[in-house]
């Protein structure tokens, strides 16, 4: 006997309906389902239902004036291959390849990799970068969502029980840049990520740190010290120091804290070198 | 639950009786099907010994509920015969001798395979290595297979 009931809802209401229909604590809602079936196997997650998105109309990709928006289903391996992301949103190129093998990517989604919120997750800083919004839909309609207000911590998202992620849109193209450290290249978590953006509109940068305990969080202060479109390297050196003060680093069997201290800087500023060099890293 | 599911299996329609709405890809086909070409790795999507394609893409059949592929092409290896960019692979690894144990073999075709139709035979060397990242092969018998990939390649003008 099956362990739980798939349900394959056809229509964004029918799916709504099934949410509103199942006590939450009983149900699960499957994406491309590589990190959440994980958690099935080990029995960190027992549902009695699990609702797949599957047959919802999400797997899109739409340009507006210039600005993305994602479906969350779509197969990250899609994102991938649109030459357009990597050339307007460096960062996010080389996140989505930081991601598993192409076959995972054939899976995984943007919007599951959010919805489950993993700490180490690789997309994360660079959402939180390139300042990218959550659409959400519920039974009464849809709202957006930054994805800063949308992360509440480990693991939890400020989702509420009947809605679902239709999409994220993120604003205008950014210089920008994606570099993590791990042991292995494919099938390990970072011990340490730096996103890094240059808003052209707001004239500011952004900088978020991935791979630590318990979210991936903004680093403003550093941002700050980053000061206009070309630091120098004074500016350069006192967002280095401000970036290893400025996030609370733990030690774990991936890496000691001292050495993700130093990580922050080396990475940061290799970070804001590629997202000025027109981001080919990563 | 458990129901039963239509799809087309190595250029076949065939319909699966009574499968359990939690039953992963993997299983139906080593166990319910007896295509045992598939095979069981690390089964958390790490190694990449269980790839087969779905409408040409490939992607992990640990981490796939049979059901979610309802109404799908499902090729694997045993099927790689009668694809022309599966036989190629296999030719090309069958040409060096580009396997030990062998257990990793049909993964590494089937993620070929699938690179193949994504990205053209004469694509850079450089996109189908990196495109193995996720296909561990324990003999690390990796500098045939490198071979393999070269000889499977048509090179580009």
């Amino acid at each position: 006997m099956a362990s739980f009931e798939l349900l394959t809802p056809a229509t964004v209401d029918a799916a709504i309906a099934t949410l509103r229909a199942i006590e939450p604590a009983r149900r699960v809602v499957l994406a491309g389902g590589t990190d959440l079936l994980l958690d099935i196997d080990d029995g960190r997650a027992a549902p009695s239902q699990v609702i797949s998105l599957r047959r919802l109309p999400w797997r899109t990709l739409d340009w507006v004036e210039g600005s993305l928006t994602v479906g969350s289903t779509l197969a990250l391996r899609s994102l991938e291959k649109e030459p357009e992301v990597a050339r307007r949103y460096p960062a996010l190129a080389q996140a989505v390849r930081a991601v598993g093998s192409v076959a995972l990517r054939h899976s995984a989604t943007l919007g599951g990799n959010l919805a489950r919120a993993a700490p180490a997750s690789d997309l994360i800083p660079v959402l939180l970068v390139l300042d990218a919004e959550v659409e959400l839909v519920g039974p009464t309609g849809s709202r957006s969502l930054s994805v800063d207000r949308f992360l509440v911590a480990s693991r939890r998202t400020a989702i509420a029980p009947d809605e679902l992620i239709r999409a994220i849109r993120f604003p205008e193209p950014r210089p920008s840049a994606y570099l993590w450290q791990r042991v292995r290249r494919v099938h390990d978590i970072s011990q340490l990520a730096i996103a890094v953006a240059w808003s052209p509109d707001r004239k500011t940068w952004r900088v978020a740190v991935g791979g630590i305990p318990p979210r991936s969080v903004l680093l403003p202060e550093v941002a700050a010290a980053l000061g206009g479109e070309r630091p120098g390297s004074s500016e350069l050196h006192t967002a280095r120091a401000r970036a290893s003060r400025a996030v609370a680093l733990v030690a774990d069997r991936r890496a000691s804290e001292e050495y993700r201290r130093q990580l922050v800087g080396v990475l940061l500023e290799r970070a804001v070198r590629s997202a000025l060099g027109g981001g080919a890293a990563g | 639950m458990s129901r039963p599911i239509e799809l087309r299996l190595n250029g076949r329609p065939a319909t699966i009786p009574d499968v359990p709405d939690d039953e992963r890809l993997l299983d139906t086909l080593r166990w319910r099907l007896d295509l045992k070409g598939t095979k069981e790795g690390c089964r958390t999507g790490g190694c990449g010994a269980c790839t087969v394609l779905v409408d040409g893409r490939s992607i992990l059949a640990c981490l796939a509920l049979t059901r979610e592929v309802e109404g799908t092409a499902v090729t694997t290896i045993e099927g790689s015969a009668s694809d022309p960019d599966l036989a190629r692979v296999r030719a090309a690894f069958e040409k060096v001798g580009a396997l030990q144990c062998g257990y990793c073999t049909p993964g590494f075709v089937m993620t070929l395979g699938g690179l193949l139709k994504e990205i053209g035979r004469s694509a850079p060397i450089d996109q189908f290595l990196r495109g193995l990242d996720g296909n561990l092969c324990r003999c690390t018998g990796y500098a045939s297979i490198v071979r393999a990939v070269a000889e499977m390649r048509e090179p580009g003008p």
